[in-house]
């Protein structure tokens, strides 16, 4: 171990999206002269370049590329078996993620000179000093700092499954290593996660099984939305278990096989492979918080205020580690952003409210803002309207009509409060429900405002005019 | 009056100029006794009346804020 304690400005525990938005905005604000620790473990960048965000959206990506030409959907196209090599496809993917890393984090930080990268985990001396623990647990290093920020993330967890740890299987984490495809995957977790996957593996020829403890798809969106999702994706061939509880996993001569349980009784399903996506748990429990007096909760994530403080003055937490209902990369690199402003003497505050989530299935699925059932809990009543892409041109024309838009409104005042969808290109039109939301714009603002024509935004257009007219009465472009 | 010592750790500062420029700010704010600044530390050390000024309030004086360049932290908290 180095002699003496290191003294930084900042000491910024992680290395994912969290880390570096703050670590950027901190050199922002001081002209580069803040000196800034930081410390982790793995390959910069974190969850989201490596194993999250990117290989997910890219593996859907290319999956769409061999599914989409083998089911055309206008007449005189005609089914084309596009040939395709899985394991040439997750070299492709790995490359992919490995320039993502470089580009995006390893030569951006390279041009951060005030910041000095260690590597090892971190755990609290006091709340100032942190002690950088190697892998076999050897002090390597101790670093004190004025302020500090936890953006230690998570990892994916598994539930205790009889024979689940001796059979084997795949999680978010190893699924990229992947050198050939699996004929069959059974995923237990029919979050976005294993519905993201599991599609994926399904449009390159996989039988895919989703294993759900829950009645229904997606609960944090409208109901609407979860039931047209699992239509869709039955109509593609995924078998779905809802409120299915696993008795038990075991080898068997084929691969694995999962006894589980539902309303029909015990069955036995039988796949070559098994993803678990059922959740994931804070990286804080190495952390030593009680030697900082960081509080948690009782799932170990962070609590802090809507300014990313945590109990302890000086230290502030943000990205998976904070608890909170949503866990984005896009939200993580706000809550750094927030943290560190908030370290210089501003009053930021986070906004969860107008924060966008999205699914990348297809069609894609994505929200903001409340459900019609969250806003009717909380207000006694609300205003709601659900647009069918069956009333949208374009989704017409791209036989791609299996999609909603709904709109919850404050029917005191008719500003949109949330807005839910299911359409091809969700995650690009929602944005204009995350103004919505912030801003608080009515349907009149929505309905006024231009939108293309033929294109799938004028469907929250038409979704706003449901409000005053019956859309499907209404002729082409009606104002 | 409670007398309080702050250590404030300050960005921004090239010269004598801006040392002269960062303690009038201080120094003007209710509640700010006494203010040395090092320039080669970059730290403030700033002697209040924590009855009259609490620590965070320093950073949002007006030398540190926008459009002054001149920005702070807190180095105890
Ligand atoms: C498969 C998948 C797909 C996803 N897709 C999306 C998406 O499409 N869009 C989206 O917005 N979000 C997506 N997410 C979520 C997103 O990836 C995360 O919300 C985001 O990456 C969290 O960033 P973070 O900085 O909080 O944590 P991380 O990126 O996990 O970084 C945590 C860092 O802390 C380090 N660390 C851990 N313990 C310690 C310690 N004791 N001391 C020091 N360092 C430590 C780790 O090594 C790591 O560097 C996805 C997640 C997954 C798993």
């Amino acid at each position: 171990m180095g002699e003496e304690i290191k003294q930084f400005d900042l000491i910024i525990l992680g290395k994912g999206a969290a880390a570096f938005s703050a670590a950027i905005k901190a050199s922002e604000l001081s002209n580069g002269e803040m000196s800034i620790a930081m410390v982790g473990t793995g390959p910069l960048g974190g969850t989201c370049v490596n194993v999250g965000c990117v290989p997910s959206k890219y593996l859907l990506e290319s999956s769409h590329a061999v599914f989409r030409p083998e089911h055309p959907t206008m007449p005189g196209i005609y089914e084309t078996r596009v040939s395709h090599d899985f394991g040439e496809v997750m070299k492709g993917l790995r490359s992919y993620v490995s320039h993502a890393r470089e580009v995006k984090y390893s030569q951006v930080i390279d041009n951060y000179t005030n910041v000095t990268l260690f590597e090892g985990l971190g755990k609290f001396i006091d709340k100032r000093i942190v002690a950088i623990t190697g892998p076999d647990g050897k002090e390597l290093d101790r670093v004190k700092g004025s302020n500090i920020l936890i953006a230690t993330g998570s990892h994916p967890t598994a539930p205790n499954i009889e024979g689940l740890h001796d059979t084997g299987f795949l999680t978010s984490d190893t699924i990229w290593e992947l050198k050939a495809l699996p004929r069959s995957v059974a995923i237990i977790g029919g979050g976005a996660i294993g519905l993201e996957i599991g599609q994926a593996l399904l449009h390159f020829g996989s039988r895919v099984i989703v294993i759900e403890a829950l009645d229904a798809l997606l609960p944090q969106t409208e109901p609407e939305i979860g039931l047209a999702l699992r239509s869709k994706l039955e109509k593609e061939g995924m078998q779905f278990h809802l409120r299915a509880r696993i008795n038990s996993v075991s080898r068997s001569r084929d691969g694995k096989s999962i006894e589980i349980i539902t309303h029909r009784g015990k069955e036995k399903l039988e796949a070559e492979e098994i993803l678990v996506a059922t959740g994931r748990q804070p990286n804080t429990g190495s952390l030593n918080l009680e030697a900082a007096g960081v509080r948690t909760d009782s799932r170990g994530l962070i609590i802090t205020s809507d300014g990313m403080a945590t109990s302890t003055p000086g230290i502030y937490a943000a990205g998976d580690c904070v608890s909170k209902k949503m866990f984005l990369e896009t939200l993580a690199a706000r809550e750094g952003v927030v943290a560190v402003s908030n370290m210089f003497g501003d009053d930021m505050k986070i906004d969860y409210d107008a924060a966008t989530w999205a699914v990348f299935t297809s069609p894609q699925v994505a929200g903001v803002g409340m459900t019609e059932n969250e806003f009717s809990k909380k207000n006694g009543a609300c205003s709601c309207r659900v647009f069918s892409l069956e009333n949208l041109t374009k989704a017409s024309i791209m036989g791609e009509t299996e999609g909603i838009i709904k709109i919850t409104v404050d029917p005191r005042s008719n500003r949109i409060v949330g807005m839910h969808i299911m359409a091809p290109n969700a995650t690009d039109i929602i944005t204009e429900g995350a103004y919505a939301v912030r801003k608080g714009y009515t349907v009149d603002d929505v309905i006024a405002t231009s939108h293309i024509f033929p294109s799938i935004s004028e469907g929250i257009k038409l979704a706003a005019q449901s409000f005053i007219r019956d859309i499907s009465k209404m002729a082409c472009c009606v104002e | 009056m409670e007398d309080r010592k702050v250590r404030l750790r300050i960005y921004g500062m090239t010269c004598d100029d801006c040392v002269a420029t960062v303690s009038r700010g201080l120094r003007n704010q209710d509640g700010v006794i006494d203010v040395k600044v090092s320039l080669k530390e970059g730290i403030a050390e700033v002697a209040v009346d924590s009855a009259k000024v609490k620590p965070e309030a320093l950073l949002k004086n007006g030398v540190f804020t926008k459009p002054s360049h001149y920005r702070a932290t807190l180095v105890d908290h």
